[in-house]
Formats: structure tokens, C-alpha cells, sequence
């Protein structure tokens, strides 16, 4: 499966084939994580909300390629991500095991993936970098085995999903 | 003269661990008052507001997802289009469940450049590992002497940052935080078996 995650709506759909998903966070209802590690020690892989998040974290979990579109702010994820990002920790394990030298949580059935992140809205080289550091971590937590960032304006956004998901089926 | 303002961002304020942290925090805090809030929808200009009448401002939050909550993030957000009366000094108090304290450090640098960008100046820093269970724990007297030290810093406008964890080596870390876990799932009558299941959302 592939998967493009956004959140902003584009103007055109994208080209519908079978292992693509599309996903418009905007338009989903996604609560905050509320930090009870239900989906951990009371209905493992099942977040207790029960809202859009739950169809969602197991295309994160399915996909061997992925795109992720965000508004950066403070060399983080903008809300609307960083909440379904929060949400998706069903996919994870409580426990810990040792990952790329550090302690990590086990991952449930979560395939390896290529991950391409683009990002719009970031106001200087420092938080470009900080970004950058953030997913590399979360390449250990999120089982990236390549990843590339592509810092651009949002008016260039929609255009650089387009040349992704082309390549995807060339590739 | 001697305020602290302690704003717990965890997403389960009330009953988190960072509410922890902020207790043992305040206890050794010298100074006139260390005044205690949490983040939640509806509080969150009336907070900014009072971050205003404090010269010292302690973020406690958890790392959520390798950077700061979502709850922080929206704050900050706030915070950052109110004209305050004076922009307080920003320290950050955060925790992970790794053991590793470096861990924390990218969701510190994203406080560091929001205080950057608008003008707050930065204070210093505690990153806590093993910060799931370390309360629980006789090492508890490493984060006390840690905060303590804090406290003292603060006061004297004199900023560090610092990182602690427990002293264990990864192999019995990993076994301990199993065995927590593990007495975690059993209190919801939830065994190994079922928290190990790889299936996500039933498949």
C-alpha cells in the first residue's frame, strides 16, 4: 500500500489506483491523544476514541510507501499531523527493545517504509534543521528505512505531491 | 520578586506525571511562589495571560511522538500572538520513557526556537529518562537532587541544561520497563499475550 497523508485539500484528485490511499486530514475529526495507554494495557492496537484516527493509523501501519504533507511550525509538525501522528501509537507496543542502539517501542505489524515528507510554511534555515532532526528521530519510530524532506511553499505543495505519486508508479 | 509560573502541557495534565514532576519541583523552590497550571482547550489565554505576571516560566510536558504535545504546540501558538505585560524567562522540564535523556532534546530545541522567534528569553533545562517509572523507583533521589539544582539555578539566573536518567545498563532497562508494563496490563486484567497481539485495529 502507499499513502499520502495531507493536511491541506488539493484542488484535483490525485490519480485513483488500488494500493494508493489519500488521506485529507483536514476534513477528518481527529481528537487529541488524551495519554491514557488504553491501546497499550487495555485494548492493545485499538485506540479507545473512537473517531477518524482509528481508519487511519492502520494505513500508516500498511504502507511501504508514504507521503506526508505538513505545515511546519516551531521545526515541528503542524497540529493537524502532529495530532493524527499522536494518535497513531496503537501500532506500537508498550514495550521497549533496543532499536539503532537506542531504547525504542516494539512495533506492531508495521511495514518498513519509504517516507517522503513535505513540508511548507517553515520561516528559517534553523527550524528547516530542527525538522530535519525530528525525522530522523522519528524514522526510529516510525520504521523509515529512507527518507527525504522537501522544504517548499505551500502554493508549490499540490504540484510536488503530483511528481511523487507519478514516481510511485514508476518505481 | 522569586515567581515561578509551572505549566504542565502533558496531554493528561491532571493525572500525568509531569504533575509529579511540578510537585517535587515547587519543593525546592525558594523563591515567593511557584504557582501551578494545566493546559487544557479553554484555559488557554487565560494562562498566557498570567504567564505575563511571572519573571520565571517552567514548562513540564512529556516528549510525545519525538518532539513537544500537541497540547504544547497549541499553546505556544496562543502565546505567541498575546502582548504580555513582560515576556517571562522560559525553562523547560521534560520527561520520556526511554532511558535515553538525549532523547528529549529535539522537542527542547522546539521550545528554544519558539522563545527565538518571539522574543522570550531561555532559561534551562531538565530532560528526564526513564521518566515513566524513575518516581516509582529509589532513583527518584537522582531527579530530586536534579530539580533541586534546578531551583537553585533559577534563582540565581544562572541556567544549565541537564539530562537524567536511571543508571541502568539498556539490557536491564528493557527487563524493567517489561516488568512495568507487564503489572501495567495486568491491573486491566490484560496479559502479555494480548499486549504483545501484532494485529491493529483487529487485523
Amino acid at each position: 500500500m502507499r499513502l499520502v497523508l495531507s493536511d491541506m485539500p488539493f484542488t484535483e484528485p490525485l490519480p485513483q489506483r488500488e494500493e494508493n490511499r489519500y488521506v485529507d486530514l483536514s476534513k477528518k475529526k481527529i481528537s487529541h491523544c488524551i495519554g491514557c495507554f488504553g491501546c497499550w494495557v487495555k485494548t492493545p492496537g485499538r485506540c479507545v476514541i473512537r473517531d477518524n484516527a482509528t481508519d487511519v493509523y492502520p494505513l500508516i501501519a500498511k504502507s511501504e510507501k508514504i507521503l506526508y504533507v505538513s505545515r511546519i511550525c516551531y521545526g515541528s509538525y503542524d497540529t493537524v499531523m502532529k495530532t493524527m501522528l499522536e494518535r497513531a501509537i496503537p501500532i506500537q507496543q508498550a514495550f521497549i527493545r533496543l532499536h539503532n542502539g537506542e531504547t525504542h517501542h516494539v512495533q506492531r505489524r508495521v511495514v518498513p517504509k519509504d517516507a517522503v515528507i513535505l513540508a511548507y510554511g517553515s520561516r528559517s534555515q534553523e527550524e528547516r534543521e530542527l525538522f530535519e532532526r525530528l525525522v530522523a528521530r522519528n524514522a526510529n519510530n516510525m520504521l523509515f528505512q529512507r527518507w527525504r524532506i522537501e522544504f517548499l511553499p505551500q502554493s508549490q505543495v499540490e504540484a510536488a505531491v503530483r511528481r511523487e505519486v507519478d514516481a510511485w508508479e514508476k518505481s | 520578586m522569586g515567581k515561578i509560573l509551572m505549566v504542565n502541557a502533558s496531554p493528561r495534565a491532571p493525572r500525568s506525571n509531569s504533575k509529579r514532576y511540578a510537585g517535587l519541583f515547587a519543593q525546592y523552590w525558594k523563591g515567593e511562589a511557584a504557582d501551578y497550571c494545566e493546559v487544557t482547550p479553554g484555559k488557554r489565554e487565560e494562562i498566557c495571560t498570567r504567564a505575563g505576571e511571572y519573571p520565571d516560566l517552567l514548562l513540564v510536558f512529556p516528549l510525545y511522538a519525538d518532539g513537544i504535545p500537541v497540547t504544547l504546540l497549541e499553546w505556544l501558538k496562543v502565546l505567541e500572538k498575546q502582548e504580555l505585560k513582560q515576556k517571562p524567562v522560559v525553562h523547560v522540564l521534560i520527561n520520556c520513557g526511554f532511558l535515553e535523556a538525549q532523547q528529549n532534546l529535539v522537542a527542547v530545541d522546539m521550545v528554544r526556537l519558539f522563545c527565538k522567534e518571539n522574543g522570550f528569553p531561555y532559561g534551562a533545562t531538565l530532560c528526564v529518562g526513564s521518566g515513566e517509572a524513575i518516581l516509582n523507583t529509589p532513583f527518584v533521589i537522582l531527579v530530586k537532587r536534579k530539580l533541586k539544582r534546578m531551583a537553585k539555578c533559577i534563582r540565581a539566573g544562572k541556567y544549565e541544561k541537564e539530562l537524567v536518567t536511571m543508571p541502568l545498563s539498556k539490557k536491564t532497562f528493557l527487563k524493567a520497563s517489561e516488568k512495568y508494563w507487564l503489572a501495567y496490563g495486568e491491573k486491566n486484567r490484560i496479559g502479555r499475550a494480548e499486549m504483545e497481539t501484532m494485529k491493529i485495529e483487529g487485523e
